[in-house]
């Protein structure tokens, strides 16, 4: 009797983070979203975290949302592409934001999108990609040369 | 279960380190920290854009520089598995601990016992000194 109880406070004890990483304790073992400082976007299910907000995600799916073909605006997702990951560890450092998805609506949104494969997609990023850095380095310049600074960093392209 | 517990689970299986600068390593998990620090052994390097590759025997990976890994589907089932040998070692240790009260108790008393010897050992060196200085004089 006394051998179960000890084993329930022992569970207790570890589900238990001191931190405030540990407002995301009730995400565990839910499917959640999260959105990585290289704009990458990893849908899967939280197993685990700790106080730097380090996540495992398991069964994980990388998608890449793109606009309408030949424009380079991300904000009106047209098409997407997709990727089956597994299990992920991200580092805290490199999350933007991360939530819990409802997994009774979550294909909702896709349905009026059209997939592509991931490989066409992932080159078409990283196009885009490259458009930007060019746009911002050159952005840079014009700043600096009227003694602003341009506040951008080269991983940050989320 | 704490992430970087999994991680030293996943000792000895190939896995995939992407760091912050989009370089790729992939190769088997030798060791790890608590810092994420990693060495990896038969690896290889690929480059942000994904054209350059580089076959390497052995790597150091500074944590802070990792951007995400990617583990083997079954890292997860075993770090259950270990986490449920080392709790119920816990818990038989615990137990045996339990019965042996007493010895803890003596422990402690073995301790003072030692206190005392090195405290009359203190004292019989003072009492030599004092024996020297009488000698000389």
């Amino acid at each position: 009797m006394s051998e179960t109880d000890s084993n329930v406070e022992d569970l207790y004890l570890e589900s238990y983070a001191f931190t405030t990483a540990a407002a995301i304790v009730g995400s565990v073992d839910r499917k959640i979203f999260v959105l990585l400082r290289d704009g990458r976007n990893l849908f899967g299910v939280l197993r685990t975290f700790d106080q730097f907000a380090n996540l495992v995600l398991q069964d994980t799916i990388e998608r890449i949302y793109l606009g309408s073909e030949g424009s380079d605006d991300l904000s009106k997702p047209e098409r997407f592409g997709e990727a089956y990951r597994g299990v992920f560890m991200v580092r805290g450092e490199n999350v933007v934001m991360m939530g819990e998805v409802d997994i009774d609506h979550e294909d909702e949104h896709l349905e009026v999108l059209s997939q592509i494969p991931f490989e066409v997609a992932e080159k078409e990023l990283k196009s885009i990609h490259k458009q930007k850095m060019k746009f911002e380095k050159a952005k840079t310049k014009k700043l600096l040369s009227k003694g602003l600074i341009n506040d951008f960093a080269k991983s940050d392209l989320y | 279960m704490l992430p970087l517990y999994i991680l030293t689970s996943a000792k000895n299986q190939p896995i995939l380190v992407e760091l912050k600068n989009g370089e790729t390593l992939n190769g088997l998990l030798t060791n790890c920290d608590s810092w994420m620090n990693l060495t990896l052994s038969e690896v290889i390097q690929t480059s942000p854009n994904g054209e350059d590759f580089l076959k390497i025997p052995e790597i150091y990976i500074r944590g802070n520089h990792i951007k995400y890994l990617r583990l083997p589907e079954q890292t997860m089932d075993q770090a259950k598995e270990q986490n449920l040998i080392n709790m119920e070692q816990r818990n038989k240790n615990q137990r045996r601990r339990g019965n042996n009260n007493g010895n803890y108790n003596n422990n402690g008393n073995f301790n003072r016992r030692r206190n005392d010897n090195n405290q009359s050992n203190r004292r019989n060196f003072n009492n030599r000194r004092f024996n020297n200085n009488n000698n000389t004089e």
